[in-house]
């Protein structure tokens, strides 16, 4: 569904993303992990469009991927980015709307909008609320929430676990697998290694801009080097 | 009592005016983080186009007046293609943006002085100068419009802002641009649309001035005290802009009212100041940070 082939990827004089390479088929939980700096948000916003790149192809269902994040999302991939990013100046309910901002189909967005208030029904109880208000957990849901509301078919999430408590990070995990039986694909970008690889179906490691790694996520889960480097254990 | 009434009344006219302009500043601010100082220039041609559609062209007062705010409001988009969208693809940091500002804003005053010349014009007579007696307080019919030619216009923002799609996309974008990419908004258009919304209001309120002073080419330096209101009531924030504006204006008629009209000016900058001093983000300055 989504393939990138040789990315390269430059901030003035760095180099972020050397030659990176990783595909994404329909349905698939697909998780890259690395450590601060590994150029994970940078793959993402390249994907959404965000940044220009020389080299390198992104195609999306076989046709060239605009270089134009609202384009991007019209084309149906959404990123519920780093940080959440909700907008803490209006009420829940316009946030999620404000996902929906290109739809026109108003009964299915109503519809949808009833299923983000099932899946999360935090937020349905705080509709009238201002985001700001929010907790970082309630934050994130509504961040996912918001962009489940553009009917995305692949979703792009940026470290959804980040500064959420145990808990907490079970449950957005326990999320994650009930939006993809929403027949929806997810790129899942973790340092959380070990949730994210128990979820994923494949999963790639990047390391300072490269792919050194990829495979089933259960085969990279056992491999001794990612166990060290990403998994706590000790070789 | 009455006099005191009468400023009240003359401060919340002017006031209002104020508050027209300001909202360009705020509206501008809000989205790019930066104070529009060609604004005034803009507010000045808005009273030099609303005196030309009325004498050159004989068109009658609501047209004059409609057309001189369409025209702003393409020229403020055409500022905003041409002055700072080039500086945006560019990603210049925002001292580029107030100089390019700055620049445009002396170009129009200049470009008005070299073609149009340095004279004081007035507009011809629309309102009858004969005041309206209510109770005690006499009223001027141009204050009065005025008041609820502006009344109107803001009224209408706040639905525009609060109640439609581009609205929330405006208020969404002047939260976090890229969130708002993010949700497909296209936040090159919110940009434009928020300099048109600016111009439109600048045309509106720069045929109020004219009308109510006269026009020439350093009008646009009287619209400062505009932006002096918005940074008092918070720059960024809608409400704080109106706000700011209603009491600069009462303020000012209140001063030149008891004490004399010199010190009017004193004590708006004097006011600017304090409210930097002791509180840097104005009464209802915008929040922007980001909870984690
Ligand atoms: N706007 C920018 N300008 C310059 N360099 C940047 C910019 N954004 C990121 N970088 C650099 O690019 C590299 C990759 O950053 P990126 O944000 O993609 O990492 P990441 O894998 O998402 O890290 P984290 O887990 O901390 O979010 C880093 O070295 C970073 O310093
Ligand atoms: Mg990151």
């Amino acid at each position: 569904m989504l393939k990138v082939e040789n990315l390269n990827v430059y901030y003035g004089g760095i180099h972020a993303l050397k030659g990176v390479s990783l595909n994404i088929n329909k349905g698939e939980i697909v998780t890259i992990i690395g450590s601060n700096g590994a150029g994970k948000s940078t793959l993402l916003n390249t994907i959404s469009g965000f940044l220009k790149y020389k080299e390198g192809t992104i195609s999306y269902k076989e046709e060239k991927l605009p270089i134009n994040p609202n384009k991007v999302v019209k084309l149906g991939i959404c990123q519920v980015p780093e940080g959440r990013l909700v907008f803490a100046n209006l009420t829940v309910e316009d946030n999620l709307m404000l996902g929906a901002y290109l739809r026109k189909d108003t009964k299915k967005i109503k519809e949808d909008l009833e299923k983000v208030y099932t899946l999360f029904p935090r937020l349905k109880e705080r509709e009238r609320q201002m985001a700001g208000t929010l907790s970082g957990g309630e934050q994130q849901m509504l961040a996912m929430g918001r962009g489940l509301m553009s009917d995305p078919e692949l979703m792009l999430l940026d470290e959804p676990s980040l500064g959420l408590a145990p808990l907490l990070v079970q449950t957005v995990f326990d999320i994650i697998l009930d939006i993809r039986k929403m027949d929806k694909t997810i790129l899942l970008v973790e340092q959380n290694a070990y949730k994210a690889l128990s979820i994923a179906d494949r999963a790639y490691v990047l390391e300072q801009g490269r792919i050194k790694m990829e495979g089933s996520a259960k085969e990279i889960a056992e491999n001794p080097l990612v166990q060290e480097a990403y998994l706590g254990a000790k070789v | 009592m009455t006099q005191f009434l009468q400023q009240l009344i003359n401060g919340l006219s002017i006031g209002s005016v104020y508050a027209l302009m300001a909202v360009g500043y705020s509206l501008v601010y809000s989205i790019m983080n930066f104070s529009n100082f060609a604004h005034g220039g803009v507010i000045m041609l808005g009273a030099y186009f609303g005196y030309y559609y009325l004498t050159a062209a004989g068109l009658p007062f609501p047209a004059a007046f409609i057309g001189a705010a369409l025209t702003t409001c393409l020229l403020a988009v055409i500022i905003e293609r041409g002055a700072y969208k080039p500086l945006r693809e560019r990603k210049a940091p925002f001292l580029y943006f107030i100089i390019s500002a700055m620049g445009t804003s002396i170009f129009l005053e200049n470009m008005v002085i070299a073609t149009i010349g340095p004279t004081f014009r007035s507009y011809p007579e629309v309102l009858s100068r004969t005041p309206i007696q209510i109770g005690s307080v006499s009223v001027g019919r141009l204050d009065l419009t005025m008041f609820f030619i502006s009344a109107i216009c803001l009224a209408l923002l706040v639905f525009f802002i609060d109640h439609t799609k581009m609205g929330k996309a405006i208020q969404a974008t002047a939260y976090n641009i890229k969130a708002s990419a993010l949700m497909g908004i296209n936040t090159d258009l919110v940009i434009i649309v928020v300099f048109a919304l600016g111009g439109f209001f600048a045309g509106i309120a720069g045929v109020l001035f004219g009308m109510k002073y006269t026009v020439y080419p350093q009008i646009g330096i009287i619209t400062n005290k505009s932006f002096i209101a918005a940074v008092f009531g918070g720059l960024g924030s809608l409400p704080g802009a109106v706000i700011g504006s209603i009491l600069l204006g009462i303020i000012e008629t209140i001063t030149s009212g008891y004490f004399s009209s010199q010190y009017r000016d004193l004590i708006a900058f004097v006011l600017l100041i304090a409210v930097l001093v002791f509180k840097p983000s104005g009464l209802m300055g915008k929040v922007t940070e980001d909870k984690a």
